[in-house]
């Protein structure tokens, strides 16, 4: 499970221990509601590793044109009702072309998934790491990073977004989507790490550790992280689903991944004209799109009621 | 579920759209006949019959108008908007359906031009009596003042027609540093003298353009111009905010006796702008209150095709005029692989344009392109094609022109397309791997779009292009589309193909000098077939334009000239009074 | 208090030229280049660079910048001898695709933005809070329950998806709301609002649901601290302690939010505007990036960071003005 295994925790640090995290899960699988976001999380994802796999079980790629599924006539709208959901094409295709659905969705949850999580890291490790040096080091440090917080959050985020995805031309889509999502995302959790840090670092062990001549490397890494590790795990749980809307948002506006790569947000976009004539074709993406941001929304308040009863809210 | 075998698909389609063109005998039984699907009203007829004078019509946009000063419309619906309702030009198109509205006839002059010199001098003679919106008279000089505008570098973007024809015009840069142009002599206040650098046979259609419509010097407001065009025509600007909202009253001052062209029927003109496209079909489906007198500015959307085509009193209001246009897929000829021309005669059979209508819109609003030139520029009917064969392409043949060019094993090539034409590129994509041919699309934003093909160092293999005639003849379409001495290391538009050819560019100068229109016709239509053998582009589609109209507007009918969009100077309403909210 | 005021405002100021130095670093290497696009379809190198030179593109990226930060102070002149366009002050630059001052564009279409912006924040802020703590005084109850549920699922949901099932539902199907499309409060203020509703909601219902979570949990915060339950046991009738204990602290971060939020809406809301047709700055903002208008991009950001910036400043103060310590 990629939450487990966020680079807040990186290599070098210890895990937080057993107990705590077997608690964690205990609490986790115990409740109803956090134990259905995670099957459905798990399952999206499994989805999205999945994905060529799933597609081939279907019979169509998701840029293969189905001709017979669509008819002309109508503007390429599908034959048969529920926008075309039979046997060969389970989820209906795609006006226009009869693209199957089930395997551009299922290839979209790679792509929208991709992109919130690796964003997310981004923004995990940045945010930490300017974090905790803020708030150990203090002084200096501290105004600058506090500064560049403060002007990072006063950049009006989607706008910018947007009018730098339109400006790149001949990048990698997705790396850059990531690093573009990512670069505004960071100042959020950079303070909640600075606040924890801040009360760590006159704590009575962090004191121990440097009366006994350990360095601030070693002590950063071996008492402060682990001890910050866990409203970092709820907060990172609980950036997921901005993350998703995110890209899928950039994606509706037409700045997203280039075709034929197929996401969420870009789906979505292309159907919202066909809602009524194909409504199918809208609803598909969207309820996709809608369960995954629900799944880690629940999944992140669960987590940060058991790892970060209070505080740590952003 | 049942579905329609493929081999039953596809000849149902090719027959239908060659019947379309005339260009062969049907096919195979067509099961349900192409009326029950196609729009419901053809080349020629007039929507709603004769319009009521007064009433507010409304036209409902999802953009903005590109240019409405005269001096720098050059995209095509603006210009019809601009030259029927705001200011009128030395000639203009007659306002009638079908192949009528290609002719010419005088708007401002009195006749279509007096040549002499053998086509190098043209006069022009104005009306008398032709006011502006504020009762100062039209004269002579103005039409001289806003030609000159059009060279002026902060005015670009308009049509470029007086900077080609035009003598001793080179490095003149407009009259705001107060010099002149020497080829344009106004004797008198009705009197209008070109002298141009050649014989220009079609100056009489030239000079239907918006370049050659009056802009008085002392209206001159530089860029801001664009915001308020003075008016010379039956409508003036009451206000307009870009983007947003566009008003227009009657000019007092306009005399429908001087002018035999425009009706002028409502009394108000409102185009309503930034709106969203299916909201728009949606809208004027339902005709609901103004709605009714609501006519739309922007195309049909392709998911609100099916809520027209089945319902005839619906569909019986949907214009579908051809655009005149020629779409194609321009192949640059500059470099390998497509300096081959037996590559690029492969590309005419591998290209399925059957898949290229379904992904722009269907059949009911698009015909296959065969030819290069327009049917409009080659009387009506499709030129006969050089590469014959099934709308789904001659896999067969495209393989064995492909061995002989020693590319039997395909090969990898890219295409550019703006992000509006992806799903078409996707189909080409699926077309080419039939023959082993592997593309990969580029796709890029609308506004950068012609910057990228158009740097020619940087150009892709292919791309996807279209070109519109400015008036009825070839010479605004096979000179700008393949003449290989207009290309330009940057900004290259038109010849996207780089197309160089000695023999066709030493003819188009031969057919520019003749003076005899019609045999002029006949050899840019010879002209076209032997660029079809040499191939620098696969002509894809001839587009249709589908409008719609709201229930309560009469005379409505897509204008040739106009690639198919409604003509302003006639259009009005059936009840004037229902048009008031 | 003066001297906090002088240094916010000098922060502020500080933050947005950083702002815009970025913004015109980014844009000074777009691909595109506004000059081909003014000059049109068929258009010669040797004009190419007439208009290049006219449009000031032709100067060092610093040189370029520099008279844009002069011109926001002192308005400018752009080109020279009888071309010169005058944009005064403050000139944010020369929208040539619409030949309009950028200024007098944004001054156009932020009512628009404002309108969608206030009318939407009414709605979700009665909504969110009302739900917020609501939930919040039964916590664990049912009601409690059915809105923090509805609220998840709503916050889920895209704003694009809930706009069009509500297009779909209040005007397609049932004809209540006329189509979108913007009519100014001065001409009619029922059509105004009218016309609005659709909008207002769909956006306001994203918001009510992030703010009702965020008010709830505020709420039980605060309702757990000592002086509440001191308040409680002095005998203070429950209302008192609600109102005038419980919501006031617990109302503190839940308007730095509201502050941000609001401020960012104000400068366009881009999805719903392009999803409704509404003529409002993020529209403006689209539409100038499908043409690549590069002034009037930059024209927006700038707005939309000093929007930001300004409801900063103006929470901040509030807060400064109730609690001394703040000022420090």
């Amino acid at each position: 499970m990629s939450i487990l295994d966020a680079p807040a925790t990186g290599p070098g640090s210890p895990s937080p221990p057993d107990a705590l995290r077997r608690t964690t899960w205990r609490r986790l699988w115990g409740d109803r509601g956090s134990r259905t976001a995670l099957v459905a999380a798990a399952l999206l994802i499994l989805i999205a590793l999945t994905a060529p796999l799933l597609s081939r079980l279907g019979g169509w790629s998701p840029t293969a044109f189905d001709a017979d599924a669509i008819d002309p006539y109508l503007g390429g709208l599908p034959h048969g009702a529920l926008g075309g959901i039979s046997a060969e094409h389970w989820l209906g295709v795609e006006p226009v072309t009869g693209r199957d659905l089930f395997a551009r969705v299922v290839h979209g949850a790679q792509v929208s998934l991709l992109i919130a999580f690796a964003a997310t890291a981004i923004v995990v490790a940045t945010g930490t790491a300017a974090g905790i040096a803020a708030g150990y080091f203090g002084g200096r440090v501290d105004t600058v990073l506090s500064r560049l917080m403060d002007l990072t959050m006063s950049f009006p985020s989607l706008i910018f977004m947007i009018a730098m995805m339109s400006v790149a031309q001949d990048v990698n889509r997705v790396v850059l989507m990531t690093v573009v999502i990512g670069v505004f995302g960071w100042p959020g959790i950079a303070r909640v790490v600075r606040a924890e840090a801040l009360s760590l670092r006159h704590r009575e062990f962090v004191e121990a550790a440097r009366a006994c001549g350990s360095g601030p490397w070693r002590i950063l890494t071996r008492q402060v992280l682990p001890n910050i590790s866990g409203p970092v795990i709820a907060y990172t749980t609980l950036l997921i689903p901005g993350m998703i809307s995110t890209e899928a948002a950039l994606s509706f506006l037409g700045v997203g991944v280039r075709p034929p790569t197929p996401s969420w947000g870009q789906m979505i976009a292309e159907a919202v004209a066909y809602y009524e004539t194909d409504p199918m074709y809208f609803i598909v993406p969207s309820v996709f799109l809608f369960v995954a941001v629900l799944a880690f929304t629940v999944l992140g308040d669960a987590l940060r009621d058991i790892l970060d009863p209070q505080g740590g809210r952003p | 579920m049942s579905r329609r075998s493929r081999a039953l698909s596809v000849s149902l389609s090719t027959s239908l759209a060659l019947a379309l063109l005339g260009a062969c005998s049907p096919q195979g039984g067509d099961d349900r006949g192409p009326d029950v699907r196609q729009p419901g009203v053809a080349t020629g007829t007039v929507i709603g019959g004769t319009p009521k004078r007064g009433g507010t019509l409304t036209v409902l946009s999802n953009q903005d108008f590109a240019h409405l000063d005269p001096a720098r419309n050059w995209v095509m619906p603006t210009m019809d908007f601009g030259t029927r309702l705001i200011y009128r030009t030395l000639t203009t198109f007659r306002a009638a359906p079908g192949k009528r509205g290609s002719e010419i006839v005088p708007d401002l002059a009195t006749d279509l031009g007096r040549s002499s010199d053998g086509g190098r001098t043209w006069t022009f003679t104005l009306k008398s009596g032709l006011r502006y919106e504020d009762g100062t008279p039209i004269r002579a000089r103005d039409i001289k003042y806003n030609v000159e505008r059009s060279f002026a570098p902060d005015l670009a973007g308009g049509p470029d027609y007086a900077q080609r024809y035009l003598a001793g015009a080179e490095g003149y840069t407009g009259p705001l540093d107060g010099k002149h142009l020497d080829s344009i002599r106004t004797p008198d206040d009705r009197t209008i003298v070109f002298s141009l650098r050649g014989p220009v046979a079609e100056f009489s259609s030239t000079v239907t353009l918006p370049t050659f419509s009056p802009v008085p010097a002392s209206r001159e407001k530089g860029v801001q111009y664009d915001l308020r065009p003075f008016s010379s025509g039956p409508y003036r600007i009451e206000s307009y905010a870009r983007g947003k909202k566009l008003v227009l009253g009657r000019n007092p001052h306009w005399d429908a006796a001087t002018d035999p062209v425009r009706k002028a029927y409502p009394d108000r003109i409102v185009v309503i702008q930034g709106l969203k496209g299916g909201q728009i079909d949606d809208r004027i489906i339902e005709s609901a209150g103004a709605d009714a007198s609501a006519v739309e500015w922007s195309d049909l959307q392709p998911s609100s095709v099916a809520k027209v085509l089945p319902k005839p009193g619906i569909r019986q209001r949907l214009s579908a005029e051809r655009t005149g246009c020629t779409d194609m897929l321009a192949l640059n000829t500059s470099r390998a692989p497509f300096d081959d021309p037996k590559l690029r005669r492969a590309m005419q059979y591998a290209v399925d344009k059957q898949a290229q209508v379904t992904a722009n819109g269907g059949p009911a609003l698009n015909d296959i392109a065969t030819a290069y030139l327009p049917p409009s520029l080659t009387g009506g009917r499709a030129a006969d094609p050089v590469h014959t064969g099934p709308a789904t392409g001659d896999v067969k043949k495209a393989e064995k022109l492909l061995a002989e060019a020693g590319r039997g094993d395909g090969f990898d090539t890219t295409i550019t397309v703006s992000t509006g034409d992806k799903t078409r590129a996707e189909a080409l994509q699926q077309s080419l791997a039939r023959v082993g041919i592997r593309l990969r699309i580029e796709t890029v934003d609308p506004s950068v779009y012609y910057d990228t093909i158009g740097d020619t160092a940087n150009a892709p293999d292919m791309a996807i292009s279209g070109w519109c005639p400015d008036y009825p003849s070839a010479a605004t379409f096979l000179p700008f589309v393949f003449d290989g001495r207009t290309i330009k290391a940057k900004g290259n538009q038109g010849n996207v193909s780089q197309f160089r050819d000695k023999a066709v560019e030493r003819r188009m100068d031969e057919i520019a000098a003749m003076p005899d229109a019609t045999a002029a016709a006949k050899a840019w239509n010879a002209l076209d077939r032997e660029i079809q053998r040499k191939s620098p582009a696969v002509p894809l589609l001839w587009e249709r334009k589908p409008l719609l109209v709201g229930d309560n507007i009469a005379g409505a009918f897509g204008h040739p000239s106009w690639t198919g969009q409604f003509d302003f100077a006639v259009i009005g309403l059936k009840d004037p009074s229902r048009s008031q909210g | 208090m003066i001297a906090y005021l002088i240094r916010r405002i000098l922060g502020v100021a500080g933050v947005l030229l950083a702002i815009c130095a970025v913004t015109f670093t980014i844009f000074y290497l777009l691909p595109a280049d506004p000059a081909a696009a003014a000059c049109g379809k068929t258009c010669s190198p040797e004009r190419l660079a007439e208009v290049r030179h006219f449009m000031g593109l032709d100067q060092p990226v610093w040189r370029q910048f520099g008279d844009y930060l002069v011109g926001i102070f002192a308005g400018r002149e752009l080109g020279s001898g009888p071309h010169a366009i005058q944009c005064g002050f403050p000139c944010l630059g020369y929208s040539y695709e619409n030949a309009l001052p950028v200024w007098d564009l944004l001054m156009d279409r932020l009512p628009v933005s404002v309108s969608l912006a206030f009318g939407a924040a009414c709605l979700w802020l009665v909504l969110g809070l009302g739900a917020g703590v609501t939930a919040a005084l039964r916590k664990g109850g049912l009601l409690d329950r059915t809105l923090m549920v509805g609220a998840v699922a709503t916050a889920s949901l895209p704003v694009y998806f809930t706009a069009v099932m509500l297009l779909y539902g209040l005007v397609r199907l049932t004809g209540l709301l006329p189509y979108p499309a913007y009519v100014a409060l001065t001409d009619d203020p029922f059509a105004w609002a009218a016309n609005l509703l659709l909008p207002w909601v769909a956006l306001a219902l994203l918001y009510a649901a992030m703010y009702a979570r965020q008010s709830r949990s505020s709420m039980i915060e605060t309702m757990e601290q000592p002086y509440i339950r001191t308040a409680r046991a002095k005998g203070l009738p429950a209302r008192t302690v609600v109102v005038k204990h419980g919501l006031r602290s617990a109302m503190t971060p839940v308007l730095t939010l509201f502050g941000m939020d609001l401020g960012a809406l104000l400068a366009g809301a881009v999805i719903t505007e392009s999803i409704f047709g509404i003529p409002g700055v993020g529209r403006l903002f689209y539409d100038a990036l499908q043409r690549s208008d590069q002034p009037v991009v930059l024209g927006v950001t700038l707005l939309a960071a000093f929007f930001i910036v300004a409801a900063n400043v103006v929470i901040d103060l509030l807060y400064a003005v109730v609690d001394p310590r703040v000022r420090n």
